[in-house]
């Protein structure tokens, strides 16, 4: 039997792979900081729903900040604003990081990139607490 | 001759089954990279779940965000329809937990996009021991995402399709 061990697939080296993006220092910071404000940007603009915009796909017509349905206007549609919101913040984040030095920037805990989304569920859950209350009436 | 209401319903499923398209590659390529990082293959590999293991996970970084970004554009874009033509009947024939569920995927979606550029980085820095961590924690966590979103998506089309 072959004791032979091969390299891990997944973390064998592989490239630098040519991205001078990746191995910017830079882009790295912005990566980082984008990834873990997201989470957070994202529940807060809910919470305080903060959207850029307001769709209403039965017209088709778009509007600045939040916009309730009124009669007439069909449902409104605020997650495309929220999503934009939280990119929109979190980008600027990012690219404050950027300006920040790399001996600063080199401290930013990375485990928080897969924490944060883990720990921004059961927000997501409680936020949609109108539907568990209505399922629970059934 | 075609009512317009059955050619707008061709239209969305057709659309709907491209989202199916891209989220069937993006599901396919997330779970063969989870699994790289969570049992890595450590012997040449030999039956299929040794090679289904011993994917070279890094290759698959790019294809899965460019895959999750267009899946959620095209998702994006039924949803306006869903809004109107499923929602509202899921509404009133009191599907409540379903209709949640729909909203906490479309939750799940935007965390999952805000990763990619994390996920990306760590992924091109493959050799770097020092993101290791931080690369199968968010691997693990997008390919779960993934997996919830596409149950979800199955499900709710499932209950009401467009055209029902």
């Amino acid at each position: 039997m072959s004791t032979t061990v091969t390299a891990n697939a997944a973390t064998a080296p592989t490239t630098a792979t040519g991205s001078a993006l990746a191995a910017s220092s830079k882009f790295k910071a912005f990566a980082t900081t984008f990834s873990i404000t997201g989470p957070v940007i994202y529940c807060l603009t809910v919470y305080l729903n903060w959207p850029v915009f307001t769709y209403f796909p039965a017209t088709g017509r778009f509007f600045w900040g939040v916009q309730a349905a009124q009669s007439g206007t069909g449902p409104n549609m605020l997650w495309y604003g929220w999503t934009v919101t939280t990119i929109l913040i979190s980008a600027g984040l990012g690219i404050i990081a950027m300006m920040l030095p790399e001996r600063v920037t080199r401290k930013i805990p990375l485990f928080l990139v897969w924490l944060f989304p883990i720990l921004s569920i059961p927000f997501v859950v409680y936020s949609l607490m109108f539907w568990w209350r209505l399922a629970m009436k059934e | 001759m075609t009512s317009p209401i059955s050619t707008s319903a061709v239209f969305w499923t057709l659309w709907l089954f491209v989202h199916l398209i891209l989220a069937l590659g993006l599901l396919g390529a997330l779970t063969h990279q989870a699994v790289a990082v969570a049992l890595p293959a450590r012997k040449a590999a030999g039956g299929i779940v040794s090679r289904f293991r011993a994917v070279s996970a890094p290759t698959y970084a790019t294809a899965v965000c460019v895959l999750w970004v267009l899946t959620f554009l095209v998702g994006s874009f039924i949803y306006t329809s869903y809004r109107i033509n499923i929602r509202i009947p899921l509404e009133q024939g009191h599907y409540f937990k379903t209709g949640g569920f729909f909203d906490f995927k479309e939750h799940v979606a935007t965390l999952g996009l805000v990763l990619l550029p994390a996920y990306w980085f760590f992924w091109k820095n493959a050799q770097n021991p020092e993101y290791d961590n931080a690369r199968k924690g968010v691997t693990l966590v997008l390919a779960v995402m993934c997996w919830f979103l596409f149950i979800v998506g199955h499900v709710l089309n499932n209950t009401r399709g467009f055209g029902a």
